[in-house]
């Protein structure tokens, strides 16, 4: 019985450092009306084989968006047109950045990077849901990695195989 | 490395520490499997000293269990977790047959998750078959007299008939004769929709007066079955008492072509494909069997009472018999190609073994039509019939004999209807707001088949996907889910070809259906696969 429990508790450990296996975003709370920073973290590749693209859908709701460049990757800003339109500092948007492209890059299965972009998350957005990035990652050989589930109602991310990552929307900060 | 026997207080620990990592443990993953010794749907020569488990991180196993051919599940007690790896032992004595080696792990974060290697050893195989449903003999010995009672009346009866009417000359006896055939098989068809019923519901001899079972017999396709030869006989009975010649003609050729119409509108030969060809070959073979077994007995009993007078109906029977008998067994070979399909089967099937007897006793029949007609005819012409009568007497004994094989298909499927129903596709049609999908798993029994789905969007649109995946389990065999990736072939579907489902019974089947990089459509569904 000692055994299991020495078993058990080295999974605890385990459990407590960093051995993340899905793609999860950084922080765990985002407000309606500010700029955020969104850093995904890639913590492997596909099946032993490394990630060469990483391809995040820009959810709705989520507009002027600028992605961070990275040293040895090739980067890709997909615009398209949004679903509704968004006033954005006074002025009108309906189109902008739908998707982001890093590609060309190499980061091996047991390596880990950080891909970080930051937009503005419109009031359109409710506070209290969570707001879901869908992630690609793809690697040699056509193998790719797609956290791109959502939970249906009543279900939760750990429902999933392949969760998408997300972020809680709160209130704007001061009120305003 | 730690080496751990498995058992229900190691489960309840990792479950309650499972829940702990849960609440401490922050976007941790699912583990998932990266490989597998055997590999998931490998062949084996030799049944595995050992199976081993690949994970993407560090994993306890709370269930390991192999599936065996025969369904029967064994937990594997004897593992060793090894770094991100579970080594199992294999339990000895492992037979041939696909096996199904079923694991559910947690790892860091505390969930839960399962999956199967599915192996086969020697070569993929299936559950032994299902015993067969008890027989109920009482009523299958009735079903089988009222069918011989019913080609009696027929063949003897309406045959008879059509032979009295056309070239056999009347004789009082002859007609008694054929009077007493065609009154077996009013009675055989007068109870035959009971008995037929009884045998459609599985219900037992004591529910024979129960008007439900004669309904449900009326209503299968043996019904008409019996109308027509009601008519036929009845036809025939009047044909045979009537005094005028001419009536006589016009009713037993009615009662001759009603009967052999009878007997294409049900029954196993009249259901094969292509039906153009089986149902006037039926037709023709029952038409010409009349024409020759009904004209033995007045024949045989003519030539008894007045050999002189009958030598007349002999001459214009021997004149013209051949081509009956020509077209008898024409029909009757394109019936059994079509039936049997391969030569194998006439050895393998019931049906097959009963076409072969049929087939011994056919010989006889034909080396003494021979015998009656090279050696006899010419004697019983010049006025010695004796032989003859005796010879003709056996023909008819083995005439009986062939229609009370004949009967017994009843009971035989035939190898066509057999490889059909094997081959018989099961299918399943999933239908949500965001998709739909018409799923075949062919053949739908349990061992290799092949899966494929037509993929729709809910509102009956197209749905171009970029990828689709089958995902099969069967929790009640205690089978986790396992994946098979599927292809394209280019006419409309997804296809996943040498999936081996190792049992029968209800498997749940999930679709994976991706449909941009970013979206993906899961369906899931029960479907019901053969032994």
């Amino acid at each position: 019985m000692f055994k299991h429990i020495i078993t058990a508790a080295g999974l605890l450990a385990l459990g407590t450092s960093a051995a993340f296996a899905h793609v999860s975003l950084e922080g765990k709370e985002a407000a309606i009306g500010s700029t955020y920073k969104a850093v995904f973290r890639v913590p492997h590749g596909c099946e032993g084989e490394p990630t060469n693209v990483v391809r995040v859908r820009i959810p709705e709701g989520v507009i002027a968006v600028k992605p961070m460049p990275k040293p040895g990757w090739e980067l890709e800003k997909v615009r398209g047109d949004y679903g509704t339109t968004y006033e954005y500092h006074g002025s009108e948007v309906s189109e902008g950045v739908t998707e982001i492209v890093w590609s060309g890059g190499n980061l091996a299965d047991d390596e880990y990077d950080e891909f970080v972009l930051r937009g503005y998350l419109t009031p359109a957005l409710a506070a209290g849901e969570t707001l879901y990035f869908p992630v690609v990652q793809e690697c040699p050989g056509g193998l790719a990695e797609r956290w791109i589930e959502v939970p249906a109602e009543g279900q939760s991310a750990d429902d999933l195989e392949m969760p998408a990552p997300g972020v809680a929307i709160i209130e704007a900060a001061g009120g305003h | 490395m730690q080496r751990v026997k498995s058992g229900p207080g190691l489960t309840r620990w990792i479950a309650a520490l499972a829940l702990l990592l849960a609440l401490v443990g922050e976007a941790a993953a699912h583990a998932s499997l990266t490989g597998a010794e055997p590999r998931d749907g490998a062949v084996i020569a030799t049944a595995p000293e050992g199976f081993r488990l690949d994970f993407s991180e560090p994993v306890s196993p709370l269930v390991l269990r192999i599936v065996r051919p025969d369904g029967e599940a064994v937990d594997l007690g004897d593992f060793a977790v090894r770094d991100r790896s579970v080594e199992i032992e294999a339990p000895a004595g492992l037979e041939d047959g696909t096996h199904v080696l079923t694991w559910r792990v947690v790892s860091a974060d505390g969930h839960p998750v399962g999956g199967s290697v599915v192996f086969s050893i020697g070569a993929p195989g299936a559950a032994p078959p299902p015993v067969p449903e008890p027989v109920d003999w009482t009523v299958r010995t009735a079903v089988w007299l009222a069918k011989i009672g019913l080609y009696v009346g027929l063949f003897l009866g309406a045959g008879g008939a059509f032979a009295l009417a056309w070239f056999v000359p009347v004789s009082r006896v002859a007609s008694r004769a054929v009077l007493a055939f065609v009154a077996i098989g009013l009675a055989a068809a007068a109870i035959s929709p009971g008995l037929q019923g009884l045998d459609a519901l599985g219900a037992p001899i004591t529910r024979f007066a129960d008007p439900a079972i004669w309904q449900a017999g009326l209503e299968t396709s043996f019904g008409l079955t019996v109308k027509l030869v009601l008519a036929a006989l009845v036809a025939a009975g009047i044909a045979a008492l009537s005094k005028n010649a001419g009536l006589s003609r016009i009713l037993a050729t009615g009662a001759l072509a009603a009967g052999a119409y009878a007997l294409t509108v049900s029954g196993h030969a009249s259901a094969a494909e292509p039906q153009w060809l089986t149902r006037p070959a039926v037709a023709l073979h029952a038409a010409t069997i009349a024409v020759w077994v009904g004209a033995l007995v007045p024949l045989g009993l003519g030539l008894r009472a007045n050999a002189f007078d009958a030598a007349r109906g002999l001459e214009r029977f021997s004149t013209f018999i051949p081509f009956a008998v020509a077209g008898l067994i024409a029909a009757g070979i394109v019936l059994a190609v079509i039936q049997v399909e391969t030569p194998a089967a006439l050895v393998d099937t019931a049906y097959g073994r009963l076409l072969l007897a049929k087939l011994g006793c056919l010989t006889a029949l034909f080396a003494l039509a021979a015998v009656n007609r090279w050696r006899l005819t010419r004697p019983a012409l010049a006025g010695d019939a004796r032989a003859l009568v005796r010879s003709i007497a056996a023909e008819t004994l083995v005439v009986l004999v062939i229609l009370a094989i004949a009967a017994g298909w009843r009971f035989t499927p035939p190898p066509r209807a057999l490889a059909l129903a094997a081959a018989q596709p099961a299918s399943v049609h999933i239908h949500t707001a965001e998709a739909m999908a018409d799923v075949s798993v062919t053949p739908g029994r349990a061992g290799a088949v092949s899966v494929s789905a037509m993929i729709m969007t809910g509102d009956f649109g197209p749905l171009d996907a970029r990828e689709v995946a089958f995902v099969f389990a069967n929790p009640d065999a205690g089978i986790e889910p396992f994946r098979r990736q599927a292809e394209k072939p280019g006419d409309g579907t997804w296809r996943a070809d040498d999936v081996i489902l190792p049992l029968a019974g209800r498997w749940t089947v999930r679709l994976d259906i991706l449909v941009t990089d970013f979206d993906i459509v899961r369906l899931t569904t029960e479907i019901d696969i053969r032994p």
